[in-house]
């Protein structure tokens, strides 16, 4: 307790605040722009902390990494981009809303949803880290496959036109994560001669390619920008309070997402983008109005944004205290804590008590400066969308996406990629497949892989080898949870086309 | 525009398609590497023939909508690669400013007749636009854009 309150004084300076704000400044203006990730923003950061003190140089990074993550959802309910992968499942909801000109709602329950999602995650890790860490080391290579099964059961959720096209849509993205050096056997796979192909395709390009492109292409073809115009902005603008009334007068939704985010954060290897998109699943499954999720439900908005900013302290939990990045941002956070000879682990907590709790409660206070920046910075980006002709704005997001798809590896081949995969996105989804399948697929392919190809190495002897992906509790529990899920939501589905569904609404809209 | 077309039938031939494209290069992998893309392939096979039985029985949509105009959608479509394909040779700043001014151009005709000197008053706009992004990467963000035949 003592550490903490040092820690607290030591945060509470002139300094120290002004760092946090240009932090999260910085951080939401890179996590804003498509192509830009978290990791991005960190390392283009990193140089700046070299001349810092440790404990500065931490705050900084902390406070971009909680910009940076909130910022991709900017660009998610604006233009259908997502800034970082985190915010994939924020423009299921989000655009939509955008579209229905209710752009400022989604962006202040983002702002809301982002700074409780940071502040329960800094809570978490004050409190728990211990425990859940010790938890996070007994996932194994089969529980990691059912963690990413369970991301998987997401695809009959994104299905609502076919479950079939669905599933079609998930396989390719999976296929796709396979092309390049295999994870396990280190050979090069579907690469057809061509030798940069080895690197794989990046999801960050496939992200861009599959969400933006469709998108421009639809402008241009419809002669449209990507928001309707500012006079139905402003009939459809509710107030702040309003949007915080409706979200903390139903917390289930943003406890439940807080929680998921916490819970995958410590899983090393889950990333944002698996947090977010597990949180969204849940919340359209307990929702009493599922069929609204995909179409502009709020709190779509809000479970993709809470479980994304919790991932951010959460998935320090195993970082500091074994040294194993939760999420790929944290690699860098690792490499500025070698760096300044701190080493994570028990001494972290003791020996350099003040430093780390200096750096958590760091993080606490960017997440509540997302609060008047992310107001400020949401109505000055969106004016700008809104007010920008298409015939600018188709060429300007084109502008950025080849920008940001080149500066991930200084490729023009993952600009070609990009269009390529952004040009058949667009046709994919006239014949009802559509780009968020492609992507799940792609995301947990890698996960789901590494899980089942050591699961079935280290069974080799066994009689019957995947009866090793179900050996132990863990893994029963995980894969009990696989089964429930899918089975949650393939049922309302058999019921609806069975028209057992609309019965039973008829019934209770007449009974109450 | 509307085009006749059994959308299950259609995404079920893509699957095959593609999954052929994966399934015959396969033999030169090795067993570890093979295994898990194996299980996806014959997944992927099964749900394209589901989906071509479905749109012969039961087919879900027999049409297609392209909203807007399909020759703007194919012209911005051949752009976007001439842009792509021209940054090697001209360089970025080069193609992305002529690339910038084109769409402009073509897709500002939609709503407007666009005269020389309207684009003239936009020529600031899209140089600033294009300068800012071009020096915050490459003098910024120390990103080494192409240069092609010019800068």
């Amino acid at each position: 307790m003592e550490m903490l309150l040092e820690a607290l004084t030591a945060l509470l300076t002139f300094e120290s605040i002004l760092t946090v704000l240009v932090g999260v400044s910085a951080g939401l203006f890179i996590g804003a722009m498509p192509g830009l990730t978290a990791t991005m923003a960190l390392a283009m950061l990193l140089p700046f902390t070299f001349s810092m003190e440790a404990l500065q140089g931490l705050i900084a990074l902390g406070a971009v990494y909680m910009g940076s993550i909130y910022g991709g959802a900017f660009t998610a309910i604006l233009i259908n981009t997502p800034g970082t992968p985190s915010s994939i499942a924020t423009t299921f909801d989000g655009y939509p809303m955008a579209r229905q000109g209710r752009a400022y709602e989604a962006l202040a329950a983002a702002t809301i949803a982002s700074v409780v999602g940071g502040i329960v995650g800094v809570i978490f890790l004050l409190i728990l880290a211990p425990p859940l860490a010790r938890l996070a080391v007994a996932f194994g290579p089969s529980e990691m496959f059912w963690v990413a099964m369970l991301g998987l059961t997401l695809v009959a959720s994104l299905s609502s036109d076919s479950l079939l096209k669905g599933l079609l849509g998930g396989c390719i993205g999976i296929l796709l994560s396979t092309i390049g050096v295999s994870p396990v056997g280190g050979e090069s796979r579907f690469t057809f001669g061509y030798p940069p192909l080895q690197g794989g395709i990046e999801l960050i390009v496939a992200l861009i390619g599959l969400f933006v492109i469709p998108e421009l292409l639809t402008m241009a073809a419809e002669g449209r920008g990507a928001l309707p115009g500012g006079s139905e902005l402003r009939k459809k603008e509710v107030s702040i309070a309003k949007i915080a009334k409706h979200i903390f007068s139903k917390p289930a939704n943003l406890i439940r997402s807080c929680l998921i985010g916490q819970v995958i954060a410590i899983i090393p290897g889950a990333g944002g983008n698996v947090t977010s998109l597990v949180a969204y699943n849940e919340a359209r499954r307990f929702s009493k109005d599922p069929k609204s999720f995909g179409k502009g439900n709020v709190d779509g908005v809000v479970a993709s944004e809470s479980s994304n900013n919790v991932m951010v302290a959460g998935s320090m939990v195993p970082l500091l205290t074994l040294g194993i990045p939760g999420a790929p941002p944290d690699a860098i956070i690792l490499g500025v804590l070698l760096m300044h000879g701190l080493r994570p682990g028990l001494d972290l907590f003791t020996q350099s008590g003040v430093l780390t709790n200096g750096f958590i409660l760091s993080m606490g206070l960017a997440a509540l400066m997302l609060l008047p920046v992310g107001l400020l910075g949401g109505r000055l980006i969106h004016r700008v969308v809104i007010r920008t002709p298409y015939y600018f704005l188709v060429p300007s997001i084109a502008m950025v996406t080849i920008l940001g798809t080149f500066a991930l590896r200084n490729s023009m081949l993952d600009v070609g990629i990009m269009l390529i995969l952004g040009t058949a996105g667009y046709f994919l989804r006239l014949i009802g497949i559509q780009a968020a399948p492609i992507v799940l697929g792609l995301i947990l392919g890698g996960i789901a892989e590494q899980g089942y190809v050591q699961t079935l190495m280290a069974a080799v002897v066994d009689p019957i080898p995947w009866l090793r992906l179900v050996s132990n509790p863990l893994s029963m529990v995980l894969a009990g949870l696989v089964v429930l899920g899918a089975a949650t939501a393939l049922v309302p589905m058999w019921l609806a086309r069975k028209g057992l569904l609309d019965k039973v609404e008829e019934d209770s809209g007449g009974s109450s | 525009m509307i085009v006749r077309l059994n959308t299950d039938i259609a995404a079920g031939v893509l699957g095959l398609v593609f999954g052929a494209l994966l399934w015959f290069p396969r033999a030169d992998i090795g067993r570890l590497s093979i295994i898990f893309p194996r299980a996806i392939l014959l997944v992927l096979t099964l749900i394209s023939i589901a989906l071509i039985v479905k749109g012969f029985i039961k087919p879900s949509g027999r049409q297609i909508e392209i909203s807007g105009s399909p020759r703007r959608l194919v012209t911005v479509i051949i752009g976007f690669f001439l842009w792509w394909g021209l940054v090697e040779v001209l360089g970025f700043l080069l193609t992305t400013l002529l690339a910038f001014f084109a769409l402009t151009w073509y897709l500002a005709r939609v709503e407007t007749v666009v005269t020389w000197q309207r684009m003239l008053t936009w020529t600031p706009v899209i140089l600033v636009l294009v300068g800012v992004f071009y020096l915050t990467f490459k003098e910024v963000l120390n990103v080494r854009l192409p240069s092609g035949l010019f800068f």
